[in-house]
């Protein structure tokens, strides 16, 4: 419906205004109707002249530009959104010119960008024409947007899996059939019958659900068995996947929701469907084949002390840039791949030249950042732990540490002493052996009984304290308490009671004095004055030094244990909260609706949500010794009781049916036979359709695993959709900001119960919803009076709670008259399915339109720049108790060899999952991967004007002293083996072979011994090789096709089928920690 | 207390504006590369192509990445290069009469329908001592795929204050985006810098950030002992000049490079 048709318009004079501005509206649509992937015919672009006589004569004038107007400057030729070429989230300045967007730039409203933003209420009229900066992978945006490579229709297979051969079918069809299900290959002769969502998501009840969850709950917990389950239920069985295994949950489950990358916004909305409205506990996103270690360490050191237990934690914590005087790159940088290259490279190269910030780099691969730096130290791959406890051995031997902070036990304390957060350094713990060990409660020696208190949630629960030494004898402490101060002391190694009792500190010094300073620097092969160096400038800058880390460190098997020593040197040198220390991040206004007042709790406005439960299928978030599968150790798989989202599990676990066999899996802009360690193993296993009998997709492409799809649903491009982002604690501001439809969009618009929407993730939930009648979507979907029919019902209601704030006075202001114009102008391209002023306002209420429109129009909301500092500290500060000692990863048992984790941060070998060496005599060179700084994980190959221009293939980087011993040379090409991949090959299972030869490149970069391949080549699909579409063949381009990817040649497990390393705790997948070999020729 | 500072693009923002102010003879236009900042990342590379619609083979902007040193003393330094607009263009006596010209404000720039032969584009392409001008050889990124792409041909051009889609085999250079300067807005390589490592500014104004930077640290040019007279300055902590110098050699083979002397 356009706008000039929508009825009862005089009643809003915004809509008046809607009608002038799109009256004037060409229609833009013609340029992207359809495309070759359809088989239709090529975007209309302008017939160019070839040869310089056809120039316009615009030409012959004199060289004066005074009467020429630049379009790009024009705010209605603006859209504020986000940018997702990597997950950093800067701001873009989008500029859209006749329906066509030209041109990405940064946004000067948001701290990602530039150092300083400009004011939030300034107008987007006023800044039309201050530009900020934008990363190169994030300008080359326009050309995935753009990929002529792009689907527009459904796509479903014509042939075997991984054969290339699709039709197109039509929306409505594609959605039938993969509810209805049936015998849906049969005419390419697949004579099988396919479960659709119909049959599998059996279970739509959620007081049934809620009362077998909650027994379910009862079994693992030991209070109910299986039988007495079965007795209860036994009119409801039929719902479960397997009812002498109640743990499985119901077979909803075996819907199973993988996405690659998916943000905040998306995130929420496919929760919605996945969990809350198809009632399948099984949603993953990526997150261990990225850095999941690193956040699962993160969040136990930082993880909340609240009602008697700890919970939920921050995830990350980054050095507050701007201020630090000195930072320790753990296998990051700030000039390539982290979090994210735009803020982190402003803020570095400025303090590098003005001299406030020195450097050291501690990576086997000399980085960019690693040139600006006083120091590299090539350590060997995957003892980094070991080079941190040669610096805190040190830290200790010269009492470098800062006591004044780490003396401290509670909020009392800290704030008495000039601080804001506290540790455990001083918490006692049973060391009765030394493993299995505990914090010391006051009741265990004799210090009073347990007090009963009452929680957040109005339920009583009992407080035990924790106990510290205080001038010689055990104390009590309240980690919360904020009136009476408590310090410790920092060695403790007594006896009390008859229990042998330590302090936490003592334990750590204790782990780093295992090994002299020598004996660490000859684990990671460096230098022990090089350990000492750095731990005595690391030591010498206060508060101003901090040691950072992302993903070099830790997707390693022992990652986790790795990622705590690295986060013990900045609590050992108290850096948190500081300007220039460790910060916590800024936060943000919360999208959910879940604070106090705010209009649109969109979680609980669900009518019959269900509440998913059961075992994943990755095992995650459980321990394995509670389940009804427990029969002793190893466990047939890993069980990941900590972690969560353990992508690389997601495939292999559903084709060994561990612990149940699935129906449906749907991957959402991913691509794991790609982006995984050995992923392409899952090859052979996706062409398996006893084990995977419905494979769905949505993709912007064919990519490297959609191929292997059955239906590939085309996806909106983040420049045409929506989403609500979280920042980097980089960013030391609180901010907001939000990514919102800018383009024209190229997939079809298609139709769903009467609404048109772009083809995308949601209107395919949007879609199954309204056919199975499931909760959540449709009318009523939040309420009586609030549908959810179409994307923008969903996500403007998460602008909303933005555009009010975390609580009743943070409103944004009303958009005024001219900036309303600007809004509807600016979007004057959209197309009613995407734009459509009255459905948006509807969607909010009239009451906070305004402000919505207020804060789309900036791109989010941002804080004043002023926000950042009070006094020396952070204004934004984490303030809350932080641990040395995990004491529920000391208690519990890795699932494999049965023995209990370690209970401190350590440094262990690389290991199979048997704890078994890695150990391949045969192979002399580790191999690393990196990122480009202009391209990103899977989805860059189509920027012409940046991977594909400035490095049309990749290499494998050698030190000059190993490239002598074999005898090679620059631009020599070498066959790249490895133990599980000894022929250098990646099998497709479609006829085709890809041969992992590769060209040198040598450099006195990188560690001897090891060597380097960078990601983003290597494709095999995402336009690198031919399809065929309705019949028609669509050709490759051949330049997508080169290099090689180094994910085909890591490790498999020893002991587990079909699995790459990974960490045991964290859940991280082992990328640095294969061994290879290279074949000349 | 620290606080945030302000960011130097807002500094050259108000800087820009304040030149246009002046009549365009008493502008002078500089560029000055902070070497100690760039990261070699190439955003300013993908800021000129969008920007100006650029098509494979046509580089008006470059960045060099050399490696310097032995294992593990070693590092790389990046070199970020564009069109000198030098004072005394050897470009532009080798052009056709007027096809390229020096404007007051020191940009040298081209009229692309002064060319009529190959051989005026090859003399021009040639007359560089750096290197800085290609030829448009009227080739699309989207080549060899299903379709032409949107941003090659549908964007237009603003290159000299006019809007085109016109594309012809003329060469081609930096033009220190003048139909942003112009307008107010500063080139696109400087705003898309992530590193804040390309500035640009009035050099006649003592109070530009340009003119400041230039005062207080060492700068130096690629000058070759031609009285080319360059706009592009480069700026390195002192004992960095000599390995930059180095990094230029390598990539410009064969020509040599003398520090700057301030006058």
């Amino acid at each position: 419906m356009r706008a000039n048709e929508v009825k009862g318009r005089e009643e809003h004079p915004f809509l008046r205004l809607c009608e002038r501005v799109m009256e004037r509206e060409i229609n833009r649509r013609d340029f992207l109707k359809t495309g070759a992937i359809l088989g239709g015919s090529a975007l209309l672009v302008s017939h160019l002249p070839y040869f310089y006589r056809s120039l316009s004569p615009a030409y012959a004038d004199s060289p004066s530009t005074s009467s020429f107007l630049y379009d790009l400057q024009l705010p209605q030729n603006q859209i504020y959104t986000t940018c997702l070429a990597c997950h950093a989230n800067c701001s873009v300045k989008a500029k859209v010119l006749e329906g066509v967007v030209v041109k990405l730039d940064g946004s000067p409203y948001s701290p990602m960008n530039i150092l300083k933003p400009l004011t939030y209420s300034a107008k987007p009229q006023q800044v039309a024409r201050f530009d900020a900066p934008l990363c190169p992978k994030g300008q080359a945006a326009i050309q995935s947007l753009y990929d002529p490579y792009r689907i527009r229709k459904v796509l479903k297979r014509a042939g075997p899996r991984g054969s290339g051969k699709f039709i197109t079918i039509p929306f409505e069809q594609a959605i039938r059939e993969i509810v209805e299900g049936g015998y849906l290959f049969k005419d390419i002769g697949e004579n099988r019958y396919i479960a659709g969502f119909r049959e599998v998501l059996a279970l739509r009840d959620p007081k049934v659900a809620k009362t077998l969850a909650d027994d379910v709950k009862l079994i693992q917990q030991g209070k109910m068995t299986v039988q007495e389950f079965q007795q209860k239920h036994r009119e409801n069985l039929s719902y479960l996947i397997d009812p002498n295994h109640p743990d499985f949950g119901p077979k909803n489950n075996q819907f199973v929701f993988m996405a690659g990358r998916i943000e905040h916004g998306r995130i929420e909305f496919s929760k919605r469907f996945v969990n809350g409205s198809a009632g399948s506990i099984n949603w993953f996103e990526h997150t261990t084949i990225c850095e999941q270690s690193h956040h699962i360490a993160y969040d136990r050191v930082s993880a909340a002390w609240e009602d008697g237990k700890f919970g939920k934690g921050k995830t990350h914590m980054k050095p507050d840039v701007q201020e630090a005087e000195f930072i320790i790159w753990f296998g990051t940088g700030a000039y390539e791949a982290n979090f994210g290259v735009n803020p982190l490279s402003r803020r570095t190269s400025e303090g590098y030249a003005s001299g406030r910030l020195k450097m050291v780099v501690v990576d086997p691969r000399m980085s960019k950042t690693a040139s600006k730096a006083i120091k590299w130290i090539p350590i060997r791959p995957g003892t980094d732990a070991a080079f941190a406890l040669g610096m805190i051995r040190w830290i200790f031997e010269n009492q470098r540490y800062d006591e004044n902070f780490l003396k401290n036990a509670n909020s009392a304390a800290a704030s008495q002493n000039g601080e804001s957060s506290y540790t455990d350094a001083t918490f006692l713990v049973r060391w009765e052996d030394n493993h299995s060990i505990k914090y010391v409660r006051a009741s265990e020696i004799g210090l009073g009984q347990p007090q009963e208190r009452l929680g957040k949630d109005g339920k009583p629960y009992l407080f035990d304290p924790f106990v510290v030494m205080r001038m010689g004898s055990p104390t009590p402490v309240d980690p919360l308490d904020k009136t009476h101060p408590v310090t410790g002391e920092l060695f403790v190694d007594t006896t009390l009671q008859g229990i042998r009792i330590k302090s936490v500190l003592q334990v750590v010094k204790e782990e780093a004095f295992q090994h002299t300073i020598e004996e660490w620097a000859e684990i990671c092969g460096i230098s022990a004055d090089d350990i000492r160096s750095v731990a005595k400038e690391f030591t010498s800058h206060g508060k101003k030094a901090v040691v950072e880390f992302y993903r070099g460190p830790v997707q390693h098997t022992n990652g986790f244990l790795t990622a705590l020593v690295l986060i013990y040197l900045n609590l050992l040198i108290g850096n948190i909260d500081w300007a220039g220390g460790l910060s916590a991040g800024g936060g943000h206004w919360h999208e959910i609706g879940d604070k106090s007042g705010q209009p649109f709790p969109v979680d609980s406005l669900h009518p019959g949500k269900l509440i998913p439960f059961g075992i994943p299928l990755t095992r995650e978030g459980v321990f394995y010794e509670k389940s009804s599968l427990f029969s002793g150790y190893p466990a047939r798989r890993i069980w990941f009781p900590f972690s969560k989202n353990v992508y690389q599990e997601v495939i292999p676990s559903a084709y060994e049916n561990y612990p149940y066999p699935i129906k449906i899996l749907w991957n959402h802009m991913g691509t794991p036979a790609y982006s995984t360690p050995a992923g392409t193993e899952f090859i052979r296993m996706l062409q398996d359709t006893e084990k995977f009998p419905l494979i769905i997709s949505t993709d912007i492409v064919v990519g490297d695993t959609t191929l292997y799809a059955d239906y590939i649903f085309p996806d909106t491009h983040y420049l045409e959709e929506w989403g609500t982002l979280h920042l980097t604690p980089l960013i030391t501001l609180k901010c907001s900001p939000i990514r919102q439809p800018v383009a024209y969009p190229v997939p079809e618009i298609v139709q769903v119960n009467g609404e048109e929407m772009p083809c995308s993730m949601e209107a395919v939930m949007i879609a199954i919803a309204h056919m199975l009648g499931l909760s959540g979507f449709g009318e009523g979907g939040f309420s009586p009076e609030f549908p959810l029919k179409r994307p923008e019902d969903y996500y403007l209601k998460l602008m909303a709670n933005l555009a009010y704030g975390d609580g009743p006075g943070e409103e944004l202001p009303d958009a005024d008259e001219e900036e309303m114009e600007l809004f509807v102008r600016a979007r004057k391209h959209l197309p009613p399915a995407v734009f459509h002023p009255e459905k948006w306002q509807k969607a909010v209420g009239e009451k906070l339109w305004r402000k919505v429109v207020f804060l789309l129009n900036r791109g989010g909301r941002f804080e004043d720049a002023s926000k950042a500092y009070s006094g020396e500290k952070l204004e934004h500060k984490f303030g809350k108790l932080l641990r040395f000692f995990i004491e529920e990863v000391s208690s519990a048992k890795n699932s494999i060899t049965g023995h209990p984790f370690p209970p401190i941060g350590t440094y262990q070998p690389i290991s199979h999952s048997d704890g078994s060496p890695v150990s391949y005599p045969d192979y002399p060179f580790l191999l690393i991967s990196y990122k480009d700084v202009f391209s990103t994980q899977s989805r860059t190959v189509n920027n012409y004007w940046t991977q594909l221009n400035f490095k049309p293939e990749n290499f494998v980087e050698i030190h000059t002293s190993d490239a002598v011993h074999l005898g090679l040379h620059d631009g020599d090409m070498v066959r790249v083996i490895s133990p599980v991949n000894e022929k250098g090959q990646v099998d497709l299972h479609n006829g085709q072979i890809m041969d992992l030869l590769v060209r040198v490149k040598v450099s006195e970069g990188i560690r001897p011994g090891v060597v380097a391949i960078s990601h983003h080549y290597g494709h095999w699909a995402y336009g690198a090789s031919d399809i065929l579409i309705d019949g028609k063949l669509i050709k490759g381009d051949p330049r997508r096709k080169t290099g090689i990817s180094p994910n085909p040649l890591m490790l498999r497990d020893k002991k587990i089928p079909h699995t790459c390393l990974a960490d045991p705790i964290g859940g991280s997948a082992s990328f640095y920690d294969t061994p290879v070999k290279l074949l000349k020729g | 207390m620290p606080v945030i500072k302000e960011d130097d693009l807002e500094r050259m923002q108000r800087d820009l504006e304040r030149a246009l102010k002046k009549p365009i003879k008493q502008r002078s236009w500089v560029m000055l590369i902070d070497t100690r900042k760039c990261s070699g990342c190439r955003s300013c590379v993908v800021a000129c192509i969008s920007e100006n619609a650029l098509p494979p083979g046509v580089n008006y902007r470059r960045v060099s990445e050399v490696e310097n040193g032995t294992y593990p003393e070693v590092a790389k330094v990046f070199m970020p290069f564009n069109c000198y607009h030098c004072d005394d263009p050897p470009c532009a006596k080798a052009a056709p009469k007027g096809a390229i010209q020096k404007r007051p404000d020191g940009i040298v720039i081209l009229d692309y329908s002064r060319f009529s032969s190959r051989e005026e584009v090859k003399k021009v392409i040639d007359s560089c001592p750096y290197g800085a001008i290609s030829e448009d050889t009227l080739h699309f990124w989207s080549e060899g795929t299903p379709e032409r792409a949107p941003y090659d041909g549908k964007k237009p051009s603003y290159e000299y204050g006019k809007k085109t889609l016109g594309r012809a085999r003329v060469p081609r250079k930096c033009h220190f985006c003048v139909h942003r300067v112009d307008q107010g807005m500063l080139p696109a390589c400087v705003v898309n810098c992530i590193c804040g490592a390309t500035l640009f500014g009035d050099i006649q104004d003592p109070d530009s950030l340009v003119s400041e930077l230039m005062a207080k640290n060492i700068t130096y040019q690629k000058d070759e002992g031609l009285p080319t007279h360059p706009r592009v300055y480069y700026l390195a902590e002192s004992f960095d000049v000599e390995t930059n110098l180095k990094a230029c050699a390598l990539c410009h083979t064969g020509t040599e490079v003398k520090p700057y002397e301030r006058k």
